[in-house]
């Protein structure tokens, strides 16, 4: 038995790198009807841990640490989680990093609702649906047109998030509307719903509709200050087997690119479970460097004004699963001190980004910043404090010609006090003019 | 009007002549030298720019500092106000105007640049 131990310790090492997926459901049925996606997950090295929601031995966390990295939620009906879960719990579980998937259905739950509440949206009253009396698929609905199909012009235009939208194919969605709080300034509008569309019980005659047009979301995501994402969808069944393996027949007559093509499902769920599950659009600085143009060392304690200096910065993007150079050619850095007082776009060869500028004539305390902010990356941000001095005394220019003039001046000041001074005490009154004999005269 | 004018200035004139002790007259041509030649580094200054700024101020205060301890000097002196400057001799009054000149000068060459 002595040869288990190495073979269990390497099973141990290589799942350690793996993160660590917990998935809620109403029923365990899903691991059946949406086994294509579950699997999907696991192919990509995560550990995934299959639990009913209103499990009494749920928990996100043992001894304060995060048990799971990231929490997909395809339990739309629930009322209340079980075990400690909780909306709340849950917003910690985001404060500490974790990333969070939400899937609803029209069947939607308050626990979902709430949760989608903390975070800055909205799903719509339960047995509420997406309508689209235009753009339904002609082959899937029953009767409501409430299984609609999705054109690559409702996605985001990030890459990052949903994939390559040039390619993606027409995507089906049945399920609940979102909206944003118009105060959630962090919101992605990751799928809008078509201008067509609108949200109400189906089969009603539609009075009153809470959301209609581009302001429904379809799927909605933010990326919180901490760089955890949350990503909320109306519709699990948008995850589901079937509509992975179905074919698009959209009954708008318009739309002739979206008939009789296999589903776009899988891509775009797969390429936003991969944004939310941290495998792309993570970027991390590998190394900073800023010395004297001509020197490979950053000066011990501080620049002097007007120096020609060099800066330079590694960062890599996470792809795949490996670290690789970011080729990301709209990084800026600012010289700061209050302001910015030089802000330039850096060169970037192969992941190292450099730029060389002249410090200002000002002296004080900078930072060398990097603030990257870009819809899908997360938030990168360096900062590097250095003093900059004035001139020594001795540094300054000496003998300027222009000046010339002034030297002459003052010296010649200095020789004026000396001569007057041999005058002044030289000098004896021959005349004897004095002020009295003046008076008299007069 | 102007025949007025040209009176009253060669009155002045006549008076300084005659009245001025000689001592006072040195004085002045010393406060006249300096005058001008403040006033030609201001146009200097003007026509070229200002780019040694340490070097135009020293300059020009060199001046405009000389002016002013000459004038007080000059006060100092003048049998006129004995009644004013009556606890200070002539000698103290030309001691303190050399002490005066030495601290000025040295912050001058130090700033000049």
């Amino acid at each position: 038995m002595s040869w288990l131990l190495p073979v269990a310790l390497a099973v141990l090492a290589s799942s350690c790198f793996a993160d660590r997926v917990l998935v809620l459901t109403e029923n365990l049925g899903i691991r059946d009807t949406h086994s294509i996606y579950l699997g999907s997950i696991k192919d990509r090295g995560h550990q995934v841990l299959v639990r009913t929601a209103d499990d009494a031995s749920l928990a996100l966390f043992k001894h304060g640490e995060l048990i799971y990295e990231h929490l997909i939620i395809l339990a739309p009906g629930v009322q209340a989680f079980g075990g400690s879960l909780s909306p709340k719990e849950i917003s910690k579980f985001v404060d500490a990093g974790g990333n969070v998937l939400v899937a609803g259905s029209s069947k939607i739950g308050e626990a979902i609702r709430d949760l989608a509440v903390e975070n800055g949206f909205e799903f719509d009253e339960s047995n509420t649906a997406v309508i689209d009396h235009f753009n339904f698929d002609s082959s899937l609905d029953t009767g409501d047109h409430t299984t609609i199909v999705v054109g690559k012009d409702q996605l985001i235009n990030a890459q990052l998030i949903v994939g390559d939208t040039t390619k993606i194919r027409p995507v089906l969605f049945k399920g609940v509307a979102l909206i944003k709080d118009p105060s959630n300034h962090l919101a992605l509008d990751i799928v809008t719903a078509a201008s067509t569309s609108y949200s109400h019980v189906p089969g009603q005659i539609a009075e009153n509709v809470a959301v209609a047009g581009k302001k429904t979301l379809l799927v909605a995501g933010l990326q919180a200050r901490n760089n955890a994402r949350i990503v909320f969808t109306g519709s699990v069944d948008m995850f589901s087997d079937a509509y992975f393996n179905a074919f698009a027949t959209s009954a708008n007559p318009a739309r002739t690119a979206e008939r009789g093509v296999a589903t776009g499902n899988a891509a775009l769920v797969s390429a936003i479970t991969q944004w939310v599950l941290k495998e792309n659009g993570v970027l991390r600085v590998k190394n900073v460097e800023h010395h004297r143009v001509g020197e490979s060392q950053p000066p011990p304690r501080e620049y002097t004004i007007m120096e020609d200096v060099e800066y330079a910065i590694e960062i890599e993007e996470l792809k795949n699963g490996k670290w690789v150079p970011f080729l990301g050619k709209d990084v800026q850095l600012e010289f700061v001190r209050i302001d910015p007082f030089v802000r330039t776009t850096l060169q970037n060869k192969n992941g190292r980004l450099s730029s060389q500028f002249k410090i200002p004539d000002v002296y004080g305390v900078y930072k060398f910043s990097v603030d990257y902010r870009r819809v899908g990356y997360t938030h990168l941000l360096d900062v590097r404090q250095m003093s900059v001095r004035p001139l020594w005394h001795t540094q300054y220019e000496r003998f300027i010609r222009s000046a010339y003039p002034y030297y002459a001046s003052s010296f010649s000041m200095m020789a004026g006090v000396v001569l007057f001074s041999i005058a002044f005490l030289y000098h004896k009154d021959s005349a004897k003019v004095s002020v009295e004999a003046a008076k008299k005269k007069h | 009007m102007s025949a007025q004018v040209v009176q009253v200035v060669q009155k002045l004139c006549d008076d300084y002549v005659k009245t001025t002790p000689q001592k006072l007259k040195i004085i002045d041509a010393y406060m006249t030298y300096i005058l001008f030649t403040g006033i030609i580094q201001f146009v200097y200054c003007l026509l070229v720019g200002t780019f040694p700024f340490n070097s135009f101020l020293s300059g020009f205060i060199s001046t405009v500092a000389s002016f002013v301890l000459a004038s007080c000097l000059r006060m100092q002196v003048n049998e006129e106000n004995r009644s004013e400057f009556s606890e200070i001799s002539p000698e103290r009054a030309f001691a303190d105007f050399i002490f005066a000149n030495l601290i000025l000068h040295l912050v001058v060459t130090n700033f000049l640049g």
